[in-house]
């Protein structure tokens, strides 16, 4: 039984502890925000927070997560009103969507600790996550956006 | 606290729930099925009003002022989901808030896309191609019908109304009546009034078209609600993971599942003519049951010797054997008197590699079969509605209307969703057909890999005759590439004549004034599966082409961008790309340290041209792109805004795939296996990408595509810029690029 605060709830998930918390998140809890793209850490569709710090959810381990803080997409803001999520759709950043989840989640996490990035900054803290669509500028459009407001 | 099941991200629309309602029973629980049920309880208008009218299959309009419209295609990120809807609103002249999407769920012709046998079936670039006509009549037909009825309940002529958004206006008098009040007392005529083309809106007095009005789907996109065929969860669901036989056609022989049953929630194995699938009631306990299998595989399968380069090889020597005639694309004018009477011959040869869509959500599908297995439920990703039913159908010997689809977002198309044989769908009928329970079946990124279904390899033997004067008065273009048609989808490959789009499209090099023409397809044997991947065959033709193109003005001793514009001399649309993006990237600027590389390469009915300005590390062969500037003109412009979204993301997926993304085969199996040994572009390594949509008036064509086409042409002809050598293989990898320049 593995005991943890997703989205600033505790749970407790009956899983067996090599379970990746992406799987746990999703197919447990079915909070299906948090995406499945590789399973190996390459593409970053499955970006959580672990403590505020973003993290690939497919390569831990349910059983490295007991008292931790869990936070997916969903429990980023209250009301998909993070400034983040306000910049993605006035920028029409998403074409097909799927990775974008982990696109925002890793970019919270660049904004939380450096509040106005450089571009460079930006580019470089966003490539662990792929966009097979090809959205990258409006990517680095909305997070200038978002930067200005928070 | 566990969330809600699913039914479907989209309101399952009246048909649809009818015929869920005849098929199975279906999974309560999402708000949009319990007001499509609400709706059809509701007891029968009274005889002096109406609650709702439908005046034609595309738009259904409520007297509490809501406007219902179908949408019969996929949003996959195209964007075709609001602009379908936005071209029936603004010719209704409907207040876009009070507009509702229903993606039409169930195969019927009359929603279906003409381009592909009026098949549901969103690929191609045709989307917007194909509905436009459609749908701006539908919107037109249901506005004339309300300003009718309006006239009638006012009794002044209906010359003297006009309309706001959902409401009709007389101006004489200063009377207002909403859409909603007007069908409350409105009864269908027998027969619907007919629309003429002067009825229609011209281009550019629209309200929404051309505006930038928001896409639908940008916030369920950006809070993770956004459900996608993989976030399926049905009650009693089970998961499933499938061994999949290494080679195509092979079939398990022997299995040793006894590690996998000890594996705790492993259920069931259950073995599949092409693998064994492990069942569970988690997913990563299927998983780790699928790895404990020990199965022993025929090996009887003609592809064991399948081999991606000597296979290319001998595609090689059909494309060059002149001896070999194939199936014509279009020819024009007396092709081989031209050749015979030629001062000069050109001749080139241009190879392409298998190539992986790569889309981010992995082959998924979710079945419920019913106890007798000639029904099912199924839940899938999908670009084709219709295939998805009438494989299904098909798969379970049953009729289609036993089939209930629900459609759902996708994670990336590109193509890969386009097949008629859905093997990750079958995969989930066979499985619970054979449990009797809901199952969910989640490739991983390897099985999509190593069971991808690939643009197809192709070798393209190029020709062309220079005439005394040094005019280009031939062109041959003979592309040796397998049926990929015929894969895809037998049906249609049978009533195509041997025309297959998907191994030709671009061959026709349509822009060019060349009097003697001629583009065949000669049949190879198909040595991996294969599908349309984005941009369809013009990721490889437009390369042969436009490299040729640059081969041809470097022989003649003429600049690039002038040779084209001479042959396009006729093409004003072809001429105004060309001088467009020619000005974007200051063409005839010297350059120190970098070259520019240029390719004009539309897509079916749209045009375009890109240039790439690179560098090249001569000790690795490594092409390093700078810039892209790329321009397209796809008639009128819905969405300008998504347009160059899209531009701008086909060249980012262009420059990838053209310059490190490769498959390779050999014993028929792929080499590859995820995105460390698959590289797809990431965002440090994208150039500066400047993209230019220009709105003509010219119907609107396809935007979704035409933007890869220019880009294996462009860095190609920018490499022969930089260095004088030319690869003629795509991809363009450092050690072809460190070939050529040694050769």
């Amino acid at each position: 039984m593995a005991s943890f605060s997703l989205n600033g709830q505790a749970v407790e998930v009956d899983a067996d502890p090599r379970t990746p918390l992406l799987w746990v998140i999703r197919e447990h809890l079915r909070y299906t925000g948090t995406k499945f793209g590789c399973g190996v850490g390459q593409c970053g569709a499955c970006t959580v927070h672990i403590d505020g710090a973003s993290t690939y959810s497919c390569l831990t381990p349910v059983s490295a997560i007991e008292g931790r803080e869990i936070t997916t997409i969903e429990g980023l803001s209250s009301d998909s009103d993070h400034p983040l999520q306000r910049a993605w759709v006035e920028e029409e950043v998403p074409q097909c969507g799927y990775c974008q989840s982990g696109q925002i989640m890793r970019a919270a996490d660049l904004l939380a600790t450096n509040p106005r990035p450089t571009r460079d900054e930006i580019v470089t803290h966003m490539s662990t996550i792929l966009c097979r669509c090809g959205t990258y500028n409006r990517i680095i459009r909305a997070i200038e956006r978002a930067a200005e407001e928070v | 606290m566990n969330r809600k099941d699913s039914t479907s991200v989209f309101s399952p629309n009246r048909r649809e729930f009818l015929h869920g309602v005849g098929g199975l029973t279906l999974v309560i629980g999402s708000s949009g099925l319990i007001s499509a049920c609400t709706t059809e309880q509701q007891p029968p208008a009274p005889a002096t009003g109406s609650t709702e009218i439908t005046p034609n299959i595309w738009v259904t309009l409520g007297a509490d002022d809501t406007v219902t419209v179908q949408f019969p295609a996929t949003e996959m990120g195209q964007g075709s989901s609001t602009a379908l809807p936005l071209i029936l609103a603004d010719e209704l002249d409907a207040d876009w808030d009070k507009v509702r999407i229903e993606t039409v769920a169930f195969h019927d012709e009359a929603y279906g896309n003409p381009f592909f046998q009026n098949m549901l079936y969103t690929a191609g670039s045709l989307t917007v191609q194909a509905y436009f006509d459609p749908l701006r009549r539908a919107g037109a037909q249901a506005r004339k019908l309300l300003l009718r009825s309006a006239a009638a309940y006012w009794d002044v002529p209906v010359e003297e109304l006009m309309t706001e958004p959902s409401v009709v206006i007389h101006p004489a008098s200063g009377r207002r009546l909403g859409y909603g009040e007007i069908v409350a007392f409105t009864e269908l005529p027998e027969t619907l009034p007919e629309v003429s083309d002067e009825e229609l809106k011209p281009f550019g007095s629209h309200r929404y078209l051309g505006r930038d009005m928001p896409r639908r789907d940008m916030l369920a996109k950006s809070d993770g609600s956004a459900e996608f065929g993989i976030d399926v969860h049905v009650p009693d669901m089970v998961y499933a993971s499938v061994l999949r036989a290494p080679v195509e056609d092979e079939e398990p022989i022997s299995i040793d599942d006894a590690a996998a049953r000890a594996v705790d929630g492993v259920t069931d194995v259950v073995a599949l003519p092409w693998g064994v699938a492990v069942v569970a009631d988690t997913y990563e306990a299927s998983k780790w049951g699928k790895e404990a299998l020990d199965v022993t595989w025929s090996e009887s399968s003609r592809f064991r010797e399948a081999n991606s380069e000597t296979d290319l090889d001998a595609y090689v020597g059909q494309a060059e054997d002149l001896a070999q005639t194939g199936t014509a694309w279009r020819a024009a004018g007396e092709l081989d008197a031209a050749m015979d009477g030629a001062a000069e011959i050109i001749e080139a040869t241009y190879r392409s590699d298998p190539a992986y869509h790569a889309q981010m959500e992995p082959m998924n599908a979710t079945a419920h079969v019913t106890e007798d297995g000639k029904a099912a439920e199924i839940w899938v990703s999908t670009q084709t509605q219709s295939l998805s039913i009438l494989g299904a159908a098909e798969f379970l010997e049953t009729t289609p209307d036993r089939i209930t689809l629900h459609p759902m977002y996708i994670g990336g198309g590109f193509g890969r969703r386009t097949l008629r044989r859905q093997r990750y769908v079958e995969d989930a009928l066979l499985v619970s057909r054979a449990i009797g329970r809901p199952v969910k079946v989640i490739w991983t990124r390897e099985d999509d890999v190593k069971d991808g279904t690939f643009r197809n390899a192709a070798a393209q033997c190029l020709r062309a005759g220079f005439d005394g004067e040094g005019n280009l008065v031939g062109w041959h273009h003979r592309v040796a590439a397998p049926k990929v048609l015929e894969y895809m989808n037998p049906p249609r490959w049978e009533v195509s004549a041997g025309r297959d789009v998907i191994a030709m499209l671009g061959s026709e090099s349509s822009r060019y004034d060349i009097p003697n023409f001629r583009a065949e397809h000669i049949i190879t044997e198909r040595c991996s599966r294969v599908c349309a991947w984005r941009g369809v065959a013009t990721s490889y033709t437009k390369f042969a082409a436009e490299s040729f193109v640059d081969e041809l003005a470097a022989a003649r001793n003429i600049d690039p961008l002038e040779f084209r514009m001479q042959l396009c001399h006729n093409n004003p649309r072809a001429l105004t790309v060309l001088e467009t993006v020619a000005g974007m990237a200051d063409w005839s600027r010297p350059r120190e340290g970098t070259a520019l590389g240029l390719a004009l390469a539309g897509y079916s009915s749209t045009f375009a041209g890109g240039i790439a300005e690179i560098s090249v590390d001569e000790s690795s062969g490594v092409i390093d792109v700078h810039n892209f500037w790329l321009v397209a003109d796809a008639g009128y412009l819905l969405q300008p805004s998504n347009s160059e979204a899209q531009l701008e993301g086909n060249v980012v997926f262009g420059i990838s795939s053209a310059l490190s993304e490769q498959i390779d085969i050999a014993g028929g199996q792929v080499r590859q296996n995820n995105y460390y040994d698959h590289p797809v572009m990431r965002m440090h390594e994208m150039p500066n990408i400047e993209v230019r949509a220009i709105s003509t008036d010219n119907p609107p064509t396809g935007i979704g595509e035409v933007g890869l086409s220019s880009t294996a042409a462009a860095l190609a002809n920018a490499l022969f810029a930089a260095t004088g050598a030319r690869v003629r293989h795509i991809p363009l990898t450092p050690q072809r690029v460190l070939a050529a320049m040694q050769a």
